[in-house]
């Protein structure tokens, strides 16, 4: 079995155990190219009729594409679409411009999704995150156990092996599945590739730029590329190993550096 | 190139060499550059001795998010055959557990020794837990041989206490092979310091080495889930091992009747005659329904049974105790199980029996036990098909052990 | 020279720093016997004092001050960020840009023609080198050649570049040592936040005792940044019970008190008793009520003029008369000085005293006054490199934490913020017997472990 084959059914495995074990979940829906993968394999996983929620969080600062996609594949796809949204904080002007990016962040997402969870009783979502898109990522389960204030307690993980899964649940807590938690950044292209699964523009070069990863307009800046298609972005990313280094480096602390102040409320 | 990769883990003791390995592996196959192969190189061999794999995966990592190196795929490498995962499986003892969970995703091992150590507590147990895993693609690597001026004598004396450290514990290393994992000798290159060794290098080793679940065996389907599309019946599941045929007649455990594949079906594809091992699928039969835990199987016939005897190793913080209440799980099968009697229990550092008839076991320990099920499941043994060999306990819904049939 | 272990009359000094913990909630949580090692170093003849901060109370200025013993008339160092002369381009000052000489480098005789007024009273009495262990102080990176060790603080970019000499660098590696933990998801991953911050004092600790023990020396300055950390983001939960972090927040601080009282007894072990034992802090801390963007409230007042199609403070457009960087530092916008500059060298006191009365009459919307004091920088600074200084620093009132950002355009906000600096409430520990004042100033500190170290 080939290496992208062996990804889709290690998915597709967990994504049924999942909705066995808890039945009530929901994919989180976010219209990147991760999480549209995901959806891809929910599909697979229940022969085009995926038997629960999507959950797309809509901030209201997301790209017009994002919108015009999501409801063009919703209804194509015939998923049951969910959108959850802070009303009360959008009224009220929210943004990464009015508080800080973080309370934004954690206002229009973070509680979103959380009153969403309550509201539907969600016991498990799915999420399309990969290992190696953070250090914090390479300890994570594929069934991650969370508490009502989505606590997640790194530390002292349950065993997961062979593909048995701890799933018991207090009252409060709801599970994180990650199904495509195997796969890399290349081997979602790659996959993409292959299945020919729709990809938002965004991800394509316009005028010499283009975007690695999709969020909120006011929050996303997108790289220099030239890479139009899915072909040219593996080649992109194939190529681009090693990153520049030297005559950048106070370049580089500089932007540690403001990152750093900048989490602490400075500038 | 092969289209699958394999999955390797590394371990050894913690002071043995691993972080310097993984750099030199990296480095050697071109997927590190040279400066942070340098700074892992002077972390590895600085005073303080020891740096933790994880803590050289987490450090790069950290690079990574300061944009200051390179991208993220550190973990991976590849040589003209194939590509290499790595699976960080840290060494120290609390994190038995961490060490565990990633080694069993392992198809092949490399564990270092340290020629001027010699075989240790944590190496020891790292092979009696590659072992139980049934891990039987194993290379062992003297490391240091630069500090022993690349000696012969040094590695035969070495060579030969590793082989009595590991047929205790049932790994027969496919390969024992002196290295130096900071001076880059025997690790890509052959090496002129080294020519006596007529061996094969490590990556060559690791390219000798084949990917799992390749060999026709016997069909072994488990039950995961029924749905109901447009008032179908469709049984879901992933074939363990063997084939499964469309118009084949299948045996239906742990009943014993049988049934007729009707039709496989996947999405986006029609007309499937066969699905392969690890193949999620899903089938309609032409008789009875099925429920979660049943097992679909061909060919030589599973152990039907509700006792089990098995080898486990303690993963909880917590003692076995006679009154603990366990569940056990096996593939998609689950039982309310109690661990009758223990027939001997042994520390996994030493191999030594501690005692037989226990009544007790110890966090990391590895104990014999006969294993009581409320009801009938399906297994093989370890060795014959190990996806329907082996099993977890969970107590009060968290894994406490893991088990393989013997 | 004979390199000396220590100077043979016991008369080594270790003092601990405590990043932002506040004179205030130290003396709370010794009453309420949360701590009871601090208690008990209390008890045998030390004296918790309160202590002012530098002002601007920032980290990189305090800590500056505290290391140096001069005002930033004398080091240089007036915050995280500067504009390059002749320009409105930002820069990020370092350990290369402190100008007076630190205690390490007083002492141990590396101080390479570095002049300041602490120096000319206790350089000549330094009669052979010294060595120092000095660990995680904000402002050192990158780190230089010191008689001693020294790993930097708050900011290091690169734990390499921060750490003098290559043995110690390689020992932070093997214990996987953090300069610094991520802030940046502190919010949206609170619990992995704190786990982290448990896991960097633990490094601290590891570290702490490592080099303590390993090393000769006869200064031993070790920081904890953790507390700041905490208190940022959660100081509402230091004292309110109902808070889910109160409880994160005793331990954290028992844990703290665990790694005092240890070095505490084995410094006393090993000085019979005679070492310069200190504990201190560069700020303290207040809970926020709002956030208070001084360069919002400057553009209302039309002091300030924002070009926002440029970034960051090319922002600052012609017509612009005052402008403020963080905290709360306050810059008149002079032809002279800068490139857009709008205010001749003669209208600068008028616009200097306009200011003072706008600012002193800034009210919160429901009506309590928000600055405190309002200095001039001639007020505050003196020594040789006073005139880079701000022309006016603003203190606030404890709940309004004032900002400088330029994105801001609301004078008043509240962000994820809930800890914010106090200049008058910093903490020392230090022995009942030595002479300090009535008003303690973290400036003080440094002459004092000088005459300890040099009598």
């Amino acid at each position: 079995m080939d290496h992208l084959t062996a990804l889709e059914n290690k998915s597709i495995f967990i994504i049924r155990e999942a909705y066995y074990r808890f039945r009530n979940i929901a994919v989180l829906w976010s219209i990147g190219k991760d999480s549209t993968t995901l959806l891809w394999h929910c599909r697979k996983a229940f022969f085009g009729k995926i038997p629960f929620p999507v959950l797309h969080i809509d901030t209201g600062y997301k790209f017009p594409e994002i919108y015009r996609y999501r409801d063009r594949y919703a209804k194509e796809w015939g998923l049951d679409l969910i959108v959850a949204r802070n009303e009360e904080k959008i009224r009220s002007g929210m943004g990464p411009d009015k508080g800080s990016k973080l309370e934004c962040c954690t206002e229009l997402k973070t509680n979103a999704l959380k009153a969403a969870i309550a509201r539907h009783g969600f016991k498990a979502i799915l999420l399309g995150i990969r290992r190696d898109e953070h250090g914090i990522r390479a300890k994570e389960r594929v069934f991650s156990p969370r508490d009502g204030d989505f606590k997640w307690n790194y530390e002292d993980q349950p065993a997961e092996l062979w593909d048995n899964y701890k799933s018991t649940t207090h009252e409060e807590d709801h599970y994180r599945i990650h199904p495509i938690l195997h796969m890399t950044e290349l081997d979602v292209w790659n996959y993409v590739k292959r299945e020919e699964i729709p990809i938002i523009e965004l991800y394509s070069s316009k005028e010499g730029k283009r975007y690695r990863s999709i969020g909120c307009q006011p929050c996303c800046s997108p790289i220099e590329s030239r890479a139009r298609t899915v072909d040219e972005i593996i080649e992109e990313l194939t190529t681009t190993k090693t990153s520049e280094r030297a005559g950048r480096a106070q370049d580089k602390e500089d932007a540690y550096t403001m990152q750093k102040l900048r989490s602490l409320g400075y500038m | 190139m092969e289209e699958r990769s394999l999955h390797i883990v590394i371990v050894g003791h913690v002071d043995h060499g691993k972080s310097t390995l993984v750099g030199r592996l990296l480095y050697d196959t071109g997927s590190l550059a040279p400066e942070k192969y340098e700074e892992i190189k002077a972390a590895s061999g600085g005073e303080g001795g020891s740096v933790e794999f994880a803590y050289v995966m987490d450090h790069l990592e950290e690079e990574r998010k300061r944009g200051i190196t390179i991208d993220v795929a550190h973990t991976f490498f590849q040589t003209a055959k194939r590509r290499y995962v790595i699976i960080d499986a840290p060494g120290h003892k609390e994190f038995l557990k961490n060490m565990i969970t990633g080694s069993s995703q392992a198809e092949a091992a490399l564990l270092l020794v340290d020629i001027t150590q010699g075989v240790r507590e944590q190496t020891r147990r790292h092979c009696c837990i590659l072992g139980l895993l049934g891990i039987d693609q194993v290379a062992v690597l003297v490391n240091k041989m630069d500090v022993v001026n690349y000696s012969e004598e040094a590695f035969d004396s070495v060579k030969g206490d590793i082989e009595s450290a590991l047929s205790g514990v049932g790994v027969n290393p496919s390969y024992i092979i002196p290295v130096s994992a900071i001076k880059g000798d025997n690790v890509a290159d052959r090496s002129p310091n080294l020519g006596w060794f007529k061996g094969p290098t490590v990556l060559e080793a690791l390219d000798s080495f084949s990917s799992l679940g390749m060999e026709d065996k016997a069909l072994r389907f488990p039950v995961q889930d029924i749905y109901d599309m447009d008032g179908t019946s469709v049984i879901v599941g992933r074939v363990e091992s063997g084939s499964m045929h469309r118009g084949a007649e299948v045996c239906v455990f742990p009943e014993g009747r049988t049934a007729r594949i009707r039709e496989i079906r996947k999405f986006m594809a029609d007309d499937i005659e066969e699905a392969a091992t690890g193949e999620c699928i899903g089938v309609c039969i032409e008789d009875g329904a099925l429920r979660r835990g049943q097992v679909l199987t061909d060919g030589a016939t599973p152990t039907r049974s509700g006792s089990i005897r098995a080898n486990v190793f303690w993963m909880a913080g917590r003692a076995w105790h006679p009154e603990m209440e366990l569940v056990w799980k096996g593939t998609t099968q689950e039982a309310r199980a109690r661990i009758e009697r223990i027939l001997k229990r042994f520390d996994p550092a030493s191999i030594e029996v501690i005692e037989k008839d226990a009544e007790e076991i110890l966090p990391a320990e590895v104990a014999e036990v006969e294993i009581r099920l409320e009801k009938e499941v399906v297994v093989d043994r370890f060795t014959e098909i190990p996806e329907m060999g082996r099993f977890v306990l969970e107590h009060l819904g968290e894994p406490v052990a893991g088990g393989i049939i013997i | 020279m004979p390199r000396r272990a220590f100077n043979g009359r016991h008369a080594r000094a270790l003092v601990i720093g405590l990043d932002g913990v506040p004179h205030t909630l130290l003396r709370d949580y010794v009453d309420r016997g949360y701590l009871p090692e601090t208690k008990r170093i209390l008890d045998c003849g030390f004296a918790l004092r309160r202590m002012d901060a530098s002002i601007p109370d920032v980290s990189s200025t305090s800590w500056t001050s505290f290391m140096t013993g001069v005002n930033p008339g004398e080091h240089g160092i007036y915050g995280f960020m500067e504009l390059e002369p002749g320009s409105y381009e930002m820069r990020f000052p370092n350990s290369a840009d402190i100008m007076a000489p630190t205690l390490w480098e007083i002492i141990g005789r590396t101080s390479c023609g570095k002049r300041s007024t602490l120096c000319d009273r206790f350089g000549a009495a330094v009669d052979s080198p010294m060595r120092s262990v000095v660990l995680n102080i904000p402002q050192t990176y990158p780190a230089t050649a010191i008689n001693g060790v020294l790993t930097a603080g708050f900011v290091c970019p690169d734990l390499r570049k921060g750490t003098y000499p290559d043995s110690c660098y390689d020992y932070l590696m093997s214990i996987g040592y953090v300069p610094d933990v991520d802030s940046a998801r502190a919010v949206e991953d609170r619990d992995g936040f704190i786990e982290e911050l448990f896991m960097a004092l633990e490094k601290r600790r590891k570290a702490f005792e490592h080099f303590f023990e390993n090393e000769e020396w006869d200064l031993f300055i070790g920081v904890i940044t953790e507390t700041d950390r905490l208190h940022h983001f959660f100081f509402d939960g230091a004292r309110d019970a109902a808070h889910p972090l109160h409880g994160t927040f005793i331990s954290f601080y028992r844990k703290i008190d665990e790694i005092i009282g240890k070095l505490f007894n084995r410094f006393m072990e090993l000085t019979r008793g005679e070492g310069l034992f200190l504990t201190m802090s560069d700020h303290g801390f207040s809970v926020v009520e709002q956030t208070v963007n001084v360069n919002a409230y400057l553009s209302k007042e039309g002091f300030l003029k924002k070009d926002v199609t440029r970034r960051y403070f090319d922002m600052i457009d012609t017509g612009t008369r005052a402008f403020a960087m963080d905290p709360s530092r306050i810059y008149i916008n002079l032809e002279c000085r800068y490139p857009r500059g709008s205010v001749s060298e003669a209208d600068r006191t008028a616009v200097v005293e306009e200011l003072k009365e706008k600012l002193l009459s800034i009210n919160a919307p429901d009506g309590t006054p928000v600055i405190r004091a309002l200095y001039e920088g001639s007020e505050l600074y003196s020594g040789p490199h006073a005139g880079d200084g701000p022309d006016l620093v603003a203190l606030a009132h404890e709940g309004f934490d004032l900002k400088a950002g330029l994105q801001q355009d609301r004078v008043f906000s509240k962000g994820v913020f809930k800890g914010m600096h106090t200049q008058n409430d910093a903490h020392c520990i230090m022995s009942k017997g030595l002479e300090a004042g009535d008003g303690l100033h973290i400036e003080d500190l440094a002459g004092l472990i000088l005459d300890h170290l040099t009598t």
